[in-house]
């Protein structure tokens, strides 16, 4: 990788590849949090039959662990897109330390986030599916069948983008110490 | 004529040797002398800033790791230990309150703990962070290790947290039942042993950025 003598100040080629690769990341990890926002946010499902006081319907906003869920995919997927300017930024420069630094601590941040939202939101899937019989919690997966699905696929895509972010944080490091 | 002669068979040129000769009696103290004044300046010299930033920053890694040993410890026994059961009793079964009747507090308690294990096995390579301040390895390994405890804690955390805000107020679309009205104690130990994990994946929130700080190559 070196050309001769060390040349303080010229990053190393390998540089800007990890750089590249941190670019396709981010967008892949776009696309599966705006997914899993957008599949949770839309569901909707109004059983056929209903008494004459209710409406058996279920919606995300119905448990607040699905409401966090959706704000939270939100905001990290918001912050992805914003973060494709620094991302390009690198590419051009490879030899920022600070905004490599800041990048990564904002990273970090978000991979927090979004996994919380996905654990909170899985809890509760699990607790759907099979409910709980020592708390007298039933499962509601028997009735609202396609909303239980619904929401159990757009976790997969917050799963692939907490998956994604980790490998960023661990690309901005190997960046940052081979400078 | 001697001289002339001598020089004229071997055909050498005599080269004074006074030097060498005087110089093969004290090579050894010499050397010995100028190994003890170069070990001594570099014991007093002045460390350079560079190495004393990072060993206060891996100084700072350790005192940190510490600290989310306690938190991490704390909430997996303070949840482990949950065992709460009413008073009152029907014919058939028991009122009892227990981490394993919930599967998402299993595994906080298994999450927690893992996270204890791998902090008090990581903090050797904490101390050797210290002592060599400008070593990469060891810095990287730690910072690999450190993002993949952070999910794991916050998913514990984050799923019990889920758990307990339904214990305590229920759900009505749902038809669950607000536990914590009858299962007091057990709550809010539950309660507790979660805001002692959130503490301890903030903690290792900050062990990532110093280690990333830290790996810096200035």
């Amino acid at each position: 990788m070196k050309a001769g003598p060390l040349q303080l100040g010229v990053a190393p080629p390998a540089n800007r590849a990890i750089a590249i690769l941190d670019f396709f990341l981010r967008l892949i990890a776009i696309v599966g949090t705006l997914a899993s926002a957008i599949a949770m946010a839309t569901t909707n499902q109004t059983l056929p039959f209903f008494s004459q006081f209710i409406r058996f319907r279920a919606k995300f906003n119905d448990l607040p662990s699905f409401t966090f869920f959706v704000v939270a995919s939100s905001i990290v997927s918001a912050y992805l897109i914003l973060s494709l300017g620094f991302s390009i930024l690198h590419i051009a420069k490879s030899n920022l330390v600070n905004s490599r630094v800041l990048l990564l601590l904002l990273d970090t941040a978000a991979m927090g986030l979004l996994m919380a939202g996905s654990a909170a939101a899985t809890a509760i899937v699990q607790l759907a599916h099979k409910g709980n019989n020592k708390v007298n919690w039933f499962a509601i997966c028997q009735q609202y069948n396609s909303f239980c699905k619904r929401v159990s696929g757009s976790l997969i895509g917050s799963y692939a983008g907490v998956v994604v972010l980790i490998l960023l944080i661990l690309l901005s490091g190997v960046a940052l110490s081979r400078r | 004529m001697d001289s002339s002669h001598s020089t004229k068979e071997t055909g050498d040129i005599p080269i004074p040797i006074t030097e060498s000769k005087s110089s093969k009696k004290t090579p050894p103290v010499a050397a010995v002398s100028r190994w003890k004044k170069a070990f001594a300046a570099k014991k007093t010299a002045h460390q350079p800033p560079v190495s004393r930033w990072k060993r206060a920053l891996g100084i700072l890694d350790f005192i940190l790791r510490i600290c989310a040993i306690a938190t991490t410890l704390a909430a997996a026994t303070a949840m482990g230990t949950t065992n709460q059961q009413l008073p009152f009793f029907t014919q058939f079964f028991q009122f009892k309150a227990d981490y394993t009747d919930l599967p998402a507090f299993t595994f906080f308690v298994i999450g927690n703990a893992m996270a204890g294990a791998y902090l008090v096995l990581s903090l050797p390579f904490s101390i050797v962070c210290i002592v060599r301040p400008h070593i990469i390895g060891a810095r990287l390994m730690l910072l690999v290790f450190d993002t993949i405890a952070v999910p794991l804690i916050t998913a514990a955390a984050s799923a019990a947290a889920s758990i307990v805000y339904l214990a305590h107020n229920g759900n009505s679309d749902a038809n669950w039942v607000a536990i914590c009205q009858q299962f007091d104690d057990f709550c809010q130990r539950v309660s507790g042993a979660v805001v002692a994990s959130y503490i301890a994946a903030l903690i290792f929130i900050f062990l990532v950025i110093v280690s990333a700080v830290a790996l810096r190559r200035k």
